[in-house]
């Protein structure tokens, strides 16, 4: 018989993991938005995620309370985003893939140089008022530490994914989304506006990327590191798929998931620390066998 | 440039003064510096079918989106000459303005969206509209009319319909718009000789019971003479000659070079001197 506290902790793990990965999808999801409408592969999303919470801790320093530096900062990052776009990716249309690929990679540079600039360089702590230490109940009726912060993450991803998948499959606007991702001159032929889906698409992921950073920043801190959280995007797009965001969201729960219990169980074997890359030797696996990732759209070929 | 008529050939029944669609000497460049067309002019007079012929690269598309203003999304431009679509000069325009105004361009090679399913495809094609849903569905059943296969298949993603249906879809897909002037380049490509019958009784169907002006490039000659009111025939980035179709269809070169028959029947390349194969207009 399983001892039930060796139960207990796997399932304590497990769900740490979990909601890890919710973190994760959040992330990879603005990743998804702007790559499915423009095929863009947006390498500052990271920075973009550490820029929008630090202007909104900022706001919140100069005194602005909570929900109008919230609504303050959506602002701003609506305007980035079109601002991004605007200057940016327009000026690049029909450019190779490598070369958009190099802008956003300059941009990420701008925007965490913006950032710093404006806000200062050193670590905040972002207080959400939301504790991130284990609930008592859960503690008490099953010995599990789950913070109220991982189940707020929780919630919040599952809100913007059903938002966000509302918006694709019934809104006008997503149908002009769903429609440029399959075919630019098809839709510019038939008078969908490509250049303010792109905005949209921007404004959109500035949006995500604020909520995104605001649970990371509540649980690690406002700091540059947050930019590398973008690495960790990676892996998860490639197992979702790039252009699915379910399959994000589902790739980001399997990888949280997957790297706490690996470096729980297996870790000690490998001396610890697999969580590192041990999400990163699943993208690669997930490349050899299965390239378009769990949800990714085939390539319909027709002979 | 040969013209086999005095005037362009007007519609049969009406014939408006000013055509809806006209094109003086335009010349279009790609990249800054491949020549695509020169002194390209052409008149789409309201409510007729117009063809555009020619071989591979003679010019046909880069007209067909010279006008509906596409050739910016593949870094080309129109350098030269004037387009005025219903009297108004088209230069500062975007497809989206041209799809409100009521032209409608139906791409080569169809470019259905491949992840949609067909009536999803047909809804996106109301994009510019604001009309409510039943609106919608009576603009659907009017497409599903003129195609009703399209209805049989209209759950499925229209990456795995076929050829033809694909076409159909493109085709429906630019009715949705409601337009009065639609730009279909190269209907018949890749479709068994069936379909393309299908097609382009469509496309006539069209332009008379709901008065749709057309103009269409086509390789196939022999089909779009057929159906068309007037042809111009393009080579090398120009227009060689120009006529009613009618006429075109009865002349001696168009027939030898364009539908492959020669006075005594079929041509063969066998049986001409080689001075006569080489035979061209430049």
């Amino acid at each position: 018989m399983i001892d039930t506290v060796e139960l207990l902790f796997f399932l304590e793990v497990l769900i740490g993991g979990l909601l890890a990965g919710v973190m994760y999808s959040l992330v990879a999801l603005g990743f998804v938005l702007i790559y499915k409408a423009s095929r863009v592969f947006n390498f500052a999303q990271g920075a973009m995620v550490f820029f929008a919470v630090l202007s909104f801790v900022g706001f919140m320093e100069l005194g602005l309370p909570f929900w109008a530096a919230f609504l303050v900062t959506v602002a701003l990052m609506i305007l980035v985003g079109m601002t991004t776009e605007r200057l940016v990716l327009r000026q690049l249309v029909n450019q190779s893939d490598q070369t958009l690929l190099m802008a956003t990679i300059g941009l990420a540079f701008v925007f965490e140089g913006m950032g710093q600039l404006i806000w200062g360089v050193e670590v905040r702590r972002l207080d959400l008022g939301i504790p991130d230490v284990p609930l008592e109940w859960v503690l008490d009726s099953t010995g599990m530490f789950i913070s109220a912060l991982d189940i707020s993450a929780g919630v919040v991803a599952a809100v913007m994914v059903t938002v966000l998948a509302i918006l694709f499959s019934k809104t006008k606007i997503g149908l002009g989304l769903r429609a440029v991702a399959d075919g630019h001159a098809a839709a510019m032929s038939i008078g969908i506006p490509l250049k303010s889906i792109w905005m949209i698409v921007w404004a959109t992921a500035g949006v995500v990327a604020l909520v995104a950073g605001m649970m990371w920043g509540a649980r690690n801190g406002v700091q540059f590191a947050l930019v590398w959280l973008a690495l960790k995007a990676w892996p998860v797009l490639i197992i979702g798929g790039f252009t699915s965001v379910p399959g994000v969201i589902v790739a980001g729960l399997m990888v949280g998931a997957i790297e706490k219990v690996a470096e729980v169980y297996i870790g000690p074997a490998f001396g610890g620390g697999i969580e590192g890359w041990a999400p990163y030797m699943m993208a690669v696996v997930f490349l050899m066998f299965r390239p378009e990732g769990l949800f990714g759209e085939r390539m319909i070929r027709r002979v | 440039m040969t013209a086999l008529a005095e005037a362009p050939a007007r519609a049969a029944a009406a014939a408006p003064a000013r055509p809806v669609l006209a094109v003086k000497n335009i010349e279009a460049i790609y990249d800054n510096i491949i020549l695509a067309l020169r002194g390209v002019s052409l008149d789409v007079p309201e409510g007729t079918v117009v063809a555009l012929l020619g071989g591979n690269g003679a010019g046909k598309s880069t007209t067909l989106k010279s006008i509906s203003t596409m050739i910016a999304a593949e870094r080309g431009k129109v350098t030269k000459g004037s387009i005025e679509f219903r009297g108004e000069r088209i230069d500062q325009l975007t497809p989206n303005d041209l799809v409100n105004r009521g032209m409608v361009q139906v791409m080569e090679g169809r470019m259905c969206f491949g992840h949609l399913t067909v009536e999803e495809n047909l809804i996106a094609g109301a994009y510019t509209r604001s009309i409510s849903r039943a609106e919608m569905r009576q603009d659907l059943e009017r497409v599903y009319a003129y195609f009703p296969r399209l209805k049989v298949r209209r759950t499925s993603q229209a990456g795995y319909t076929s050829g033809g249906e694909q076409q159909m879809v493109a085709i429906g897909r630019a009715m949705m718009a409601k337009p009065n002037t639609l730009l279909l380049d190269e209907p018949s490509m890749g479709l068994a000789p069936q379909i393309v019958a299908e097609i382009f009784e469509i496309v006539r169907d069209l332009n008379q019971r709901e008065g749709v002006s057309i103009l269409l490039a086509e390789q196939n000659a022999s089909v779009a003479l057929k159906y068309a009111d007037y042809g111009y025939i393009m080579e090398s980035g120009r227009i060689m000659m120009h006529g009613p179709a009618a006429a075109l269809s009865e002349n001696k070169d168009v027939k030898e070079f364009y539908l492959g028959i020669s006075g005594e029947g079929r041509a063969s390349f066998r049986d001409q001197k080689s001075y006569r194969r080489r035979k061209r207009w430049i």
